[in-house]
């Protein structure tokens, strides 16, 4: 286990090493002056050649990424703007602050919403999912099946708005959508996260029904399922023991994805629900062309989606004793 | 006041100083104007006249029924820029700092609807010799920074000096192009002092090139707010300024949400502008218009003590909330002083009759259509808005008569010059509404001979490529609101060829000498009336030259909670005055 884990870690960060290559070229590379942006509508020459000096975007890109990759481990200044402590992953000239300080302010929130609909979904996919696999052609199949697809086919921004109407606008029994931190008040965190996390699990909770169902039937109907119950296993017994095991795998690995992926910023879902996460950030500094804070996200979103590969292959070898680490 | 890149999309968040507070400035809660909707050429136009030494005196006159207490909240969308006074010349940001920030002049709005210019922390709204080229202001006793130092007149020189540091970059310029010997100094940071601002026991005596007797209105600017010299960290101070105001900034997330609690030691004896009725203001961000629109309507929870400065009602909801009596109570609808209007690159379209038939192809009534109807805009004809002090009523090319254009005159204009096919690039930024106007204005043209390209830029560098002298492109969005109540600071910025150049305003680059006489002439007269007599005739003595198709004036509606008080119009900032609202108990 431990050379597996030291293994994958090693190779997540030459992935990410990769990736913030890649991403640093492709922002920079782009026709967009980060200096024009910053230094104002009375700009003159000199000062766009100063403030170019302090954002260090006056030396080739392959330099800028260098000292960009240095900050990471020493830190970085940036002139008059101020000084980025370590571990530094740029700067935003919009801001004018450290882009990994923006990012970890925005962070409880989204990692509130991420794992508040994740226990939703799972909760409510994988049990519809296991009813209709379980009850397979009877009418709680067929309801499970049709409210998944009903569901699935609904949009964050048309459910979003329509729920605010009608629960919170007209009915009045869910608050407004609002973060509240979940040190500083249990309850107020969950009753203004309450809303989002209902709406963005509906749409997922639909994706994880249909997966679980058609995992479990397939499950169900293999070899070693039938010899189970052949020798007198009980139904239940053969169920959790083997075959919800057995169907666990693919739907372990699709939540590390979607889990890594909302962490990344669930842009629709904030901006409808007006909520300040990583999601929003993303789409301000796309907006604005706040090009280091832009890369920050998405190597906050690639790291996720790294490390959460890494949970997944761990947790698939303690479902099914099938998989060994090596 | 230009847009700054990113307000243009709200195109709300332009104004500074507005000349007028209007008749038809009506609250949701004066019952007589919920009925009308509200028009910009049936506003009156009233001057914000110069107060006394009087008026100048603290406390600000109680507002009747507030009580002190409570806490304000505001859903917008979003944060602001700057919040450095240097680097402020938008009205949002104006807005949102008026409780911090203060003064030497500043506008003082009463209960019916009306401002006077007067002195903030100065004594007075300022001495004039000299016909306007040497300016005194005394400063007041007793006022006090949030560390509890009394302001020293070494602050006020250093925020004067200051505003030639390279740095400030976004502020308006006004100040550094009067002082003498301003072209040459570089700001107060290497030691070195600028003669032409001198200082005597606790008065400050500026010395320009040239007479202004608008100068204290200059003044009023936020752009011109204090600043503190041992507080001073240049470009940091943009994220957090000292306050001089009733309140201090308690915490700030950058893009989330801001805080202010009460500055102790603020005397309300030394101000004259601001009450200081709740005890903190909680400014959120990131809510779309139709969202923070959504939540006034439910009115639950805190929302119902919050307000906007920067979101308006939005279009989606317009029709809802004004057609509503009750929701249309919580509604402040202001007209505003701006001109939305397209200027033609007169480097580009030389002849006057290929820019005449624009303006007469011009789908006027389509845009607002496309805006959201006749209750958020009023069809323009000239360059000032009907609200501000000069504004002179004509209609050259037919915006009333014909305001869907008229395709057969401006077809006529471009057979006359030869002209019919002539290729027009234009620019836009990159928004739906944006898109869609586009869209309107293509066919337009075309029906009337000619042949459109349209071009979307980048938001980000809008004003950038537009204010570039070879920018390629024969029409493009733009829009002007006067920086204090008079002609000079429309026409000069915008239309007078002295200021033709990379990033200046004057973006169809104008330079006829008729009118820059005009302009230079109507600066120079000190009487009020026949300066605005003046600066009417050159609105029309420019549309004559048609270098600009005028678009339309703008009307605001901002919604707020059921347990807000006194939501009134801050005329000086155009935006809700913050100072003046209470929390109903």
């Amino acid at each position: 286990m431990f050379r597996f884990l030291v293994r994958r870690v090693f190779g997540a960060l030459v992935i990410l090493l990769i990736i913030s290559a890649v991403t640093f070229w492709l922002f920079y590379a782009i026709p967009r002056d980060p200096a024009t942006l910053s230094c104002g509508k009375n700009c003159t020459p000199d000062m766009l050649a100063q403030v170019r000096h302090n954002l260090g975007i006056d030396h080739p890109v392959p330099v800028q990424y260098w000292y960009w990759l240095k900050g990471i481990f020493v830190g970085r200044s940036y002139g008059d703007f101020g000084n980025c402590s370590a571990p530094c992953l740029g700067y935003s000239f919009a801001n004018r602050e450290p882009v990994l300080g923006t990012i970890m302010d925005r962070l409880p929130l989204t990692l509130s919403l991420a794992f508040g609909s994740a226990v939703v979904f799972l909760i409510f996919g994988i049990g519809a999912g296991m009813l209709a696999a379980v009850k397979q052609g009877k009418w709680q199949d067929k309801v499970a099946s049709s409210a998944s697809l009903v569901a699935s086919s609904m949009q964050i921004y048309f459910v979003g708005y329509i729920a605010m109407y009608f629960f919170v606008a007209k009915l009045g029994i869910l608050d407004n959508p609002s973060y509240t931190p979940l040190t500083q008040n249990p309850i107020e965190w969950a009753s203004g996260l309450l809303l989002p996390w209902l709406v963005l699990a509906l749409i997922w909770t639909a994706n994880y029904t249909r997966m679980t169902r058609s995992q479990l039937v397939e499950t169900l109907s293999e070899d070693y399922v039938r010899t189970a119950r052949a020798k007198g296993l009980s139904r239940r017994n053969v169920f959790f023991r083997f075959a919800w095991r057995g169907a666990m795998g693919p739907i372990v690995t699709i939540f590390g994805i979607d889990l890594a992926t909302l962490i990344g910023g669930a842009i629709i879902t904030e901006t409808v629900f007006s909520l300040q996460g990583v999601g929003q950030l993303a789409l301000k500094s796309v907006d604005q062309s706040d090009l280091p804070m832009v890369l920050g996200v998405t190597l906050l979103s690639a790291g996720a989606i790294v490390i959460f590969n890494i949970a997944v292959d761990a947790v698939y070898a303690l479902i099914d004793p099938r998989i060994r680490l090596a | 006041m230009s847009f700054s890149r990113r307000n243009f999309l709200i195109a709300t968040g332009v104004a500074a100083a507005s000349t007028t507070v209007l008749s038809a400035c009506s609250s949701g809660s004066d019952s007589k104007g919920s009925s009308k909707v509200p028009s910009v050429s049936g506003a009156k136009t009233m001057n914000i006249p110069v107060g006394t030494k009087a008026d100048s005196t603290g406390p600000a006159p109680e507002v009747t029924g507030a009580v002190k207490g409570g806490t304000v909240y505001s859903l917008d969308q979003f944060d602001m820029d700057h919040l450095d006074p240097a680097q402020i010349y938008v009205s949002t940001e104006g807005a949102i700092t008026r409780p911090i920030l203060r003064g030497l002049t500043g506008y003082k709005v009463d209960d019916k609807g009306g401002a006077t210019l007067v002195g903030d922390v100065a004594t007075d709204a300022g001495t004039m010799k000299d016909g306007g080229k040497t300016w005194s202001f005394t400063i007041k006793d007793g006022i006090k920074w949030e560390d509890g130092t009394d302001l020293s007149m070494d602050d006020v020189r250093h925020t004067f000096e200051r505003l030639f540091a390279p740095f400030v970059t976004e502020g308006p310029r006004y100040v550094q192009q009067w002082l003498v010997g301003g072209d040459k100094y570089k700001g107060p940071y290497d030691g070195k002092k600028l003669s032409s601002i001198e200082i005597s026991g606790k008065t400050i005596t500026f010395t320009l090139t040239e007479a202004r007797t608008d100068f204290n209105y200059t003044l009023g600017m936020p752009g011109y707010g204090l600043v503190n010299k041992k507080n001073d960290t240049k470009e940091k101070y943009d994220k957090r300024p000292y306050a001089l105001g009733p309140y201090k900034i308690d915490s700030r997330s950058i893009g989330k949400s801001m805080t202010y609690v009460r500055n102790e030691h603020w005397d309300p004896a030394t101000d004259s502008i601001r009450n200081a009725y709740p005890d903190k203001y909680i400014f959120q961000f990131g809510f779309q218009p139709v969202a923070s629109t959504d939540r006034y309507i439910a009115d639950k929870g805190n929302d119902q003590y919050a307000m906007s400065i920067f979101n308006e009602v939005a279009a989606e909801r317009t029709a809802q909330v004004l057609t509503n009596a009750s929701l249309k109570k919580r509604v402040l609808t202001q007209v505003d002083t701006v001109t939305y209007y397209w200027p033609i690159n007169m480097t580009r379209i030389k002849d006057l009759k290929v820019r005449q038939a624009i303006n007469w192809a011009w789908p006027h009534q389509q845009l607002q259509t496309i805006r959201g109807g006749a209750s958020t805009s009023e069809l323009a004809s000239t360059i000032l808005s009907p609200v501000t002090p000069g504004y002179k009523d004509f209609d050259l090319y037919g915006v009333t008569t014909k305001p869907g254009g008229d395709p057969a005159k401006a077809k006529a204009l471009l057979k006359e010059a030869g002209k019919v096919g002539q290729k027009l690039v234009i620019a836009y930024q990159q928004s739906d509404n944006a898109v869609k106007q586009a869209v309107a204005i293509k066919n337009a043209l075309e029906a009337a001979g000619f042949q459109v390209v349209n071009q979307q830029v980048d938001k980000t560098t809008f004003y950038t490529q537009i204010g570039k002298i070879d920018n390629g492109y024969d029409l493009f969005a733009a829009g002007w609101s006067p920086d204090w109540p008079n002609g000079y600071s429309v026409f000069f910025p915008c239309w007078s060829g002295k200021n033709i150049g990379d990033g200046r305003s004057n973006y169809a680059q104008l330079n006829d000498p008729s009118v820059n006489k005009a302009i230079d002439a109507a600066a120079k007269i000190a009487d009020v009336e026949e300066a605005n007599k003046a600066w009417g005739a050159i609105d029309k003595q420019i549309m004559e030259l048609a270098p600009v198709v005028p678009d339309y004036h703008s009307i605001r509606n901002w919604m707020y909670g059921s347990k807000i008080g006194n939501v009134v119009y801050d005329a000086g900032n155009t935006c809700v005055a913050l100072c003046k609202l209470y929390v109903k108990k």
